[in-house]
């Protein structure tokens, strides 16, 4: 099923609700691999959750999400129809997409190199001794090599987020969930942050990206996905959607941004 | 108060220390258990341990050393008075603690656990690697204070006839009809003590502070 | 069981005499202790440094005996110096003192965190230290420490029962005499134990309500 021509993630008809507040309506997605997909939106337009239902942080109401053309959350039955994966299988599913959070979400009870190394080793089972070198290389490729013996505590916003993306990607993940992985950074610190995803790009990674960063969007995204009240108003190739946005919406988001 | 008097404080004081160390060693755990039912919401289960917390942590230790005494035996199960009171005041304090844990497992950053969960961890592996490692961390200075109220609790037992310091310290002002003296060494031993578990409590957190930098 | 139960019923009056000296005693301590905590905390806020180093560290003492040991101090050690109780009145001093120092404590720590520029404010309005006090500290006071407060007369409720062991005829007392005397454990201490749970749950009650007086007041 892994087929080349199959799409990375597919997201269809997603809904979601909290508390009876309608936040996704049917939005459908489909990223190819290697791409980089920028999602923007006002605050609150959703597309967090969006970026939260593909891997079931959040268990959208209805549709459904394809990883690598294989579904996800859900298992098809043989009679037709499908059941909800159950708490192992789901763990073990979350293995293929990986995600870097706003926050970080560092442990704090282990080394940096510990926090790269922890899932490789208890999850996915890997020789200790392979996990560990693989880890320090993925340190050394944020540029974080030094600092991988000592505690998260220590480390500047921007150093935290580049030791998540390595942790990220030690689990070497068919697809990156980026969840406005700059938002709770000082502003000195976003640059070195967005160069490592942009370097990540380059290198065909296939990520989704939900960001504030226009600039970055624009420049190291294939294509921009813009979110506003719980639906896809318009996807488009970074430039034109900045130089000639279809919908008034999009219109007006970009003019408020770009101000 | 003469030497003999002295040596039989100091065996009341080593029997205070081995009933309130065995009431934590099992109490402690206990307490977790108590509390990853009530975080699970394990159904049932759950309502029957909020109700057993909530009762215990209302009873009196002298009370619940009566009940289980006396009440015990009429189900068969016949116990001495030292494990009846090691159990008294294991079930006691596994009532405090299972709040305790159950305090911080509430409170426990969310985003630590969705990264795990991100990360293909099952929940028991994010409890094991991911939670415990923290949790006793910033669960030591409360459960601390729980040790010392344990240990000024044990007095209790003294009513099903086990002879801890308290009761040593009674016996030999009863015999030598000078109380003071044995009860100011009692107190002064329970002050070394807590003393002792206090002192304990703050060399753990200043390691763990300058460890991982997060104040407990 | 039910053959206990109808015991405990008929002996109901001597349980509930037994109730009646626990919540009599809680209530007598609180009457009392309570305004020395207060006394005692402003002295330890206000007092002269050598002398409040003095009383916290005997505060700090009394906190690390347990309860048991100071009823036997007073009830058998204090006639020793000739100062001699009844059991009931032992009790009473005893669950007082007892109590005083946690609640010097406890008020201590609230009167410590209330914000200074307060207090500044106050006296830059020319309060007097008692008027500072009766008009801005204890009022903030009597409802942030209304928890602790809370938790400490649990706690008291509970200590009361080891007056069982110098004879003081409260609830324990009670369940104890009646399981003795006519063999039957259970319905005896579960009756007790449902009565001092229903206790701590009116405290928690009364404890919510103020709680949520204080949210409305102060946000």
């Amino acid at each position: 099923m892994d087929d080349q021509t199959l799409p990375a993630v597919s997201a269809s008809r997603i809904c979601k609700q909290f508390n009876g507040i309608e936040i996704l309506r049917d939005v459908s997605l489909e990223v190819q691999t290697s791409e980089t997909v920028c999602v923007i939106g006002p605050s609150g337009s959703g597309k967090s959750t969006f970026l939260r239902c593909l891997n079931w942080l959040e268990v959208p109401d209805s549709g459904a999400v394809r990883i690598g053309g294989r579904p996800f959350g859900v298992v098809p039955l043989s009679g037709g129809g499908t059941r909800p994966m159950s708490k192992t299988e789901l763990a073990a599913a979350r293995t293929r997409i990986s995600m870097v959070f706003q926050h970080f979400a560092l442990w704090p009870h282990l080394t940096v190199l510990g926090n790269v190394v922890e899932a490789p080793i208890h999850v996915l089972k890997r020789p200790r001794a392979e996990a560990l070198e693989e880890g320090r290389r993925l340190l050394d490729r944020v540029g974080l090599g030094h600092k991988a013996d000592v505690f998260p505590h220590t480390l500047s916003g921007g150093q935290k987020q580049r030791v998540a993306i390595s942790r990220a990607l030690a689990m070497r993940p068919e697809v990156l969930l980026f969840d406005e992985p700059t938002s709770a950074l000082d502003p000195e610190m976003v640059g070195e942050v967005l160069a490592v995803i942009r370097d990540l790009a380059a290198e065909g990674m296939t990520m989704i990206v939900v960001t504030h960063e226009m600039g970055f969007a624009r420049e190291a995204a294939d294509r921009i996905v813009f979110i506003d009240g719980g639906q896809i108003i318009e996807v488009g190739e970074p430039e034109a959607f900045f130089e000639r946005p279809a919908t008034e919406r999009a219109r007006r988001f970009i003019a408020r941004y770009m101000k | 108060m003469t030497l003999a008097a002295f040596l039989t404080l100091i065996t009341g004081a080593l029997t205070t220390a081995a009933l309130s160390f065995s009431g934590i060693a099992m109490g402690v755990p206990l307490g977790l258990v108590l509390a990853l039912v009530r975080w699970l919401r394990v159904p049932l289960l759950s309502a029957v341990v909020a109700v057993y917390v909530s009762l215990v942590r209302a009873t009196p230790i002298v009370t619940f050393a009566l009940f289980i005494f006396f009440v015990l035996p009429s189900f068969g199960i016949e116990l001495a008075p030292v494990p009846a009171a090691i159990l008294t005041l294991t079930l006691n304090t596994a009532a405090f603690n299972c709040e305790i844990w159950r305090g911080a497992l509430e409170i426990f950053p969310r985003d630590q656990i969705e990264a795990a969960r991100a990360h293909g961890m099952t929940t028991p592996l994010l409890f094991r690697r991911i939670i415990l490692p923290q949790l006793w961390r910033s669960s030591i200075g409360p459960l601390t204070s729980e040790m010392t109220i344990l240990l000024k609790g044990t007095p209790a037992v003294a009513v099903i006839g086990v002879v801890e310091i308290t009761r040593a310290a009674s016996r030999i002002g009863a015999e030598t009809y000078r109380p003071l003296p044995p009860f100011l060494t009692a107190a002064v031993i329970y002050t070394l003590l807590i003393v002792v578990i206090v002192a304990g409590q703050r060399l753990v957190e200043r390691r763990i502070a300058r460890l991982y930098g997060y104040a407990v | 069981m039910m053959a206990g139960l109808a015991i405990v019923w008929s002996q109901r009056d001597l349980v509930l005499s037994g109730f009646y000296n626990t919540v009599l005693l809680t209530l007598a301590c609180l009457a009392i202790s309570l305004p020395l905590g207060v006394l005692g905390a402003v002295f330890l806020l206000e007092a002269p440094n050598r002398l409040r180093r003095i009383c916290a560290a005997f505060v700090d003492l009394l906190r690390c005996v347990p309860f048991l040991l100071l009823a036997y101090v007073v009830y058998y050690g204090l006639p020793e110096l000739g100062l001699r109780f009844e059991a009931w009145g032992a009790g009473l001093i005893t669950l007082v003192i007892y109590n005083t120092a946690y609640l010097i404590e406890i008020f201590r720590s609230a009167g410590m965190v209330l914000p200074r520029e307060e207090l500044e404010a106050a006296r830059a309005f020319g309060l007097t230290t008692p008027l500072i006090y009766r008009r801005i500290v204890l009022p903030q006071i009597a409802l942030s420490a209304a928890p602790v407060v809370g938790n400490q007369v649990i706690v008291m409720i509970k200590d009361s029962a080891l007056l069982m062991i110098i004879t003081v005829q409260e609830l324990t007392f009670a369940a104890n005499f009646l399981s003795t005397n006519y063999f039957t454990p259970f319905a005896p201490f579960a009756v007790a134990m449902l009565l001092y749970w229903s206790l701590c749950l009116i405290v928690e009650l009364v404890v919510g309500r103020l709680i949520r007086l204080r949210r409305s007041r102060h946000g």
